[in-house]
């Protein structure tokens, strides 16, 4: 069976067996992936992944299945085992599937890798590290070609096709001289060919350089209160955080999101405004359709501080009787701000350039604590030192209404595009 | 299913050092949130592997299929994959030594399995005896997750391996709502086993349960840690996170060679002389530990590796590659977790060995400090300095448990942490829930005793 009739014969089997309604996604995925350890391309995979995940609806009671084998045995099976998980469900009016929407083709990325010419980007970028920052050790460097293809089918009778092909690529990188070991740090960013050298990609140069400088790393001492630049490799953290402790359908559904009836008023800095665009032009890496089916849209979730729209899906919607998002986060945005970093840097008098965060998952509050790594001691509007064993405490809610400034300057990750935020009023602590 | 799979019929198309491995990995995930059923679903994820080697070149391959057809082409693949890389690289890396272990492990229940109906039935007990018992709540959240992880394994050397690792938890969530503020408290239980061999009654689980509400409403009226570097007990439960994040990682060869600090230190004094720490294969005091390995990914038969032995780090956990590299013996660390996955080196079972104090004596040996129970996530670093979550803890004052603290983080320089362990337990307690994260996802276990220790902790 081809990929739509393999759809169709888990929607009719559905509808013959009784169910009131039917949804079913076929993926299938195709990788080539380079590993470097060691400094060394020592790895290349090639690994095909299918999955058929079927939903099925009856008098308000749900069932959901995935399987990775697709011939007519296993679906058969699947289709059986799926009916059995609806029958031990939970009554819920809030279970759905997508309306119905004019049938849809997405297409974005290259179609078909260019292994050699990846091959090639991934050995210039290890000997530009090595030529130009020779202290540092590339722990792990990996580069794939990801082809993906999604069909979406439902008894709504929504078909949606999308075909997405993207180079995306990791390191995780530390530096060393004589017994002097810097933190590791990393950075992924996702592109759509690979014209541009990879050295010269997101922040990816800026980190390498900020890690040799960690060499001279030592403790801070002491405890005060102070501010601290959120650089953008640090930023996605902080507002995926935000968004699933006070935006998502468990905090809302749940109950104990503090933004629950704060639509429309102002909970963040109006200097910020955050936006979800997965549709966007100028993210790499998006997605077209939404994990229940709907066509996904740009949103702006906060704009000039003010909440705009919460992130739920429809069964987070139709649980909490507010309205659905049009997609489900991520390919995030921050609107860039009026000033250099460097003036962002000037302007505080005590502080930190923190530039990756490990810290616990915050409280359901927005409490947080952790370690500030390859970060960077500020006093009197300059950078200091680089710092090992501090601690940054605060909450998510005050970090984004403290904010003192954002900057010009950002990063684009492919997916997600962000400035460095300077925020006011955390707890620094050393030794 | 995959146990009676004859791999060996392949064996004549191994030109190369090749692993050939099938997989099929099972979930049943079920989540009720205030009562709600958020998720109710089942995934089976399976398929053939092969990795390759070319003189110190791999290729690897997967598709989500098990015959011969499949099987072939992924050989195929996998093949030019390594010879891709040879050919451009041009180096040659010496063979690896042959071994070829054999091993069978078939960890399925010997229980009368239960029916979905059954096991929805109990999780919904469970959701109805919190509600029913604790109508305070603001939510409660139930959360169980199965995985049956059931792989087959061939080498060229002749090794083979088949393994079906089932695993089964049961988390817990109770949050209570105070002056407008939530207060959570997560509680995991179950571990090695199929849902059948943990699970009996849903009564079993209630003692634990009002154990967590009764620390929930201390923590209701918690204040925040003091920040800084404080004198703190780490309970039992906390000690595997210690051992696998403080230590664990920094001892993984792969980051040995990758710079990790612990490099420098093999033979020397890391900790205090009351530390030992071990990353167990398979069995601990005659019992089998959360995830027993007798033979791993690249069909190397798993040994213990003693990392620290009385404060002196000993050993690194290796696979064929990093063995070759260190000059010793592979350890049977490499692990894969989907069958799209090649082996990394990974911990199985990491865990500080107990010594000799009572854990009242070392709470009452404090004058100031704190006593840390709970762990959420962790972050290891190559320089040793980790940092773990810290859900549930008490200050100590004056050799007395006090207030609750709200959710903390703990970090420090391992190595200066496990100097400063001035008492050590009797006790051992497992973590068996446990997942860690580096490239792909893995089963681990974690565990050890209570510790006193200087720590640094976030806070106000």
């Amino acid at each position: 069976m081809n990929v739509k009739d393999t759809l169709r014969y888990c929607i009719n089997s559905l509808s013959e067996a009784g169910v009131d309604k039917s949804q079913t996604w076929l993926t299938n995925s195709k990788k080539y992936e380079l590993n470097v350890d060691g400094g060394e391309v020592s790895l290349l995979r090639t690994t095909l992944d299918t999955n058929l995940k079927v939903i099925a609806i009856k008098d308000n009671r749900k069932g959901e299945i995935s399987i990775s084998k697709v011939d007519t045995e296993s679906i058969d099976k699947a289709i059986e085992n799926v009916l059995k998980i609806l029958e031990t469900s939970e009554i819920d009016e809030a279970y759905d599937i997508a309306d119905h929407q004019e049938a849809k083709t997405f297409k974005s990325g290259d179609k078909e890798i260019d292994l050699d010419k990846m091959y090639t980007q991934l050995k210039n970028f290890i000997e530009k590290v090595k030529t130009k920052f020779p202290k540092v050790n590339l722990e792990q460097v990996i580069i794939e070609f990801n082809r993906i293809e999604r069909y979406l089918m439902n008894s709504n009778e929504v078909d949606f096709r999308s075909t997405t092909g993207t180079y995306d690529f990791t390191t995780m990188f530390s530096s060393k001289d004589g017994e002097k070991t810097t933190s590791f740090n990393y950075t992924a960013f996702s592109l759509k060919d690979l014209e541009r050298e990879l050295m010269d990609c997101s922040s990816i140069a800026y980190l390498l350089e900020e890690s040799v400088e960690q060499l001279n790393a030592k403790p801070l001492e002491g405890k005060f209160v102070g501010d601290i630049i959120i650089t953008p490799d640090c930023l996605e953290g902080f507002i995926s955080y935000y968004n699933g402790i006070f935006l998502s359908d468990s905090a809302l559904i749940s109950g104990t999101s503090r933004f629950k009836d704060k639509i429309n008023e102002q909970v963040a800095s109006n200097k910020l405004t955050l936006r979800t665009n997965p549709v966007d032009e100028g993210i790499s890496k998006g997605y077209f359709i939404t994990p229940d089916g709907f066509e996904a849209e740009n949103l702006t979730l906060i704009k000039n501080g003010v909440l705009k729209s919460f992130l739920l899906s429809q069964y987070g919607a139709n649980k909490t009787n507010l309205t659905r998002s049009k997609n489900v986060g991520g390919a995030y945005i921050v609107d860039t701000g009026d000033e250099e970093l460097k003036e962002l840097i000037k302007n505080i008098d005590k502080g930190l350039l923190v530039s990756r965060f490990s810290g616990g998952n915050p409280s359901p509050y927005g409490d947080f604590s952790g370690v500030a790594k390859n970060s960077f001691y500020i006093e009197n509007g300059e950078i200091k030192y680089p710092i090992t064993e501090t601690m940054i405490s605060s909450n998510l809610c005050d970090v984004f209404k403290n904010i003192n400034g954002i900057s010009k300057e950002y990063v684009d990750f492919g997916t997600a595009i962000l400035p460095w935020i300077s925020v006011s009023g955390v707890t620094i602590s050393g030794k | 299913m995959l146990k009676n799979h004859n791999l060996k019929v392949h064996s004549d198309l191994f030109k190369q050092y090749t692993e050939l491995r099938v997989q099929e990995n099972r979930e049943l995930n079920i989540s009720l949130i205030k009562g709600n059923l958020v998720r109710n679903t089942k995934k089976s994820t399976g398929g053939v592997s092969v990795r390759v080697n070319n003189k110190g070149y791999w290729g690897f391959s997967s598709i989500p299929s098990f015959n011969s057809d499949g099987i072939k082409k992924s050989i195929e693949q996998a093949s030019y994959n390594a010879n891709f890389l040879q050919s451009k690289e041009n180096k040659t890396k010496s063979t690896f030594q042959p071994s070829n272990p054999s091993f069978e492990m078939d960890l399925t229940t010997k229980k009368t399995k239960f029916t979905q109906k059954q096991i929805m039935e109990y999780i919904k007990e469970v959701d109805s005896y919190i509600v029913n018992k604790y109508p305070k709540l603001s939510n409660r959240e139930v959360h169980m997750q199965c995985l049956d992880m059931e792989k087959k394994i061939l080498t060229s050397d002749g090794a083979s391996l088949f393994s079906m690792l089932p695993r089964s938890i049961v988390y817990i969530a109770l949050i209570l709502e105070k002056n407008g503020e939530p207060v959570r408290i997560t509680v995991p239980f179950g571990g090695l086993g199929q849902f059948e061999d943990n699970f009996d009654s849903p009564r079993n689980l209630y003692e634990e349960i009002d154990k967590t509400y009764n620390h929930l409403l201390k923590k209701a009226e918690a204040i925040y840690a003091e920040a800084g570097v404080k004198e703190c007990i780490l309970d039992a439960k906390l000690a595997g996170i210690l051992a696998h994040e403080a230590i664990g990682h920094t001892v993984e060869a792969d980051l040995v060679l990758g710079g990790s600090v612990a490099g420098d230190y093999l033979g020397k004094k890391v900790a205090s002389p009351l530390i030992s720490l071990v990353d167990y294969a398979n069995e601990y005091d005659g019992k089998m530990c959360p995830v027993p390995v007798y033979i791993d990914d690249e069909g190397t038969d798993a040994k213990d590796v003693v990392i620290i032995e009385d404060g002196v780090l000993k050993s690194f956990m290796h696979n064929k590659e990093s063995a070759q590299h260190f000059n010793v013996s592979p350890t049977g660390n490499a692990r894969a977790y989907q069958y799209f996955d090649e082996p990394l080196i990974r911990m199985r079972n990491t865990a500080i060995v107990p010594g000799k104090s009572s854990i009242d004596e070392m709470i009452s040996s404090i004058e100031d400090g704190y006593y840390l129970i709970q762990p959420s996530n962790g972050q290891a670093d190559t320089t040793s300095e980790f940092m773990f979550g810290v859900t549930l803890g008490y200050e100590i004052k004056n050799g007395k448990i006090g207030r609750a603290i709200k959710d903390t983080t703990i970090s420090g320089i391992a190595f200066d942490v496990l100097e400063s362990v001035s008492m050590v337990s009797d006790e051992m307690n497992w973590s068996a829930g446990g997942f860690c994260g580096k490239k792909q996802m893995i089963t681990v276990g974690m565990g050890g005793p209570a510790i006193k220790s200087k720590i640094n902790l976030g806070g106000r």
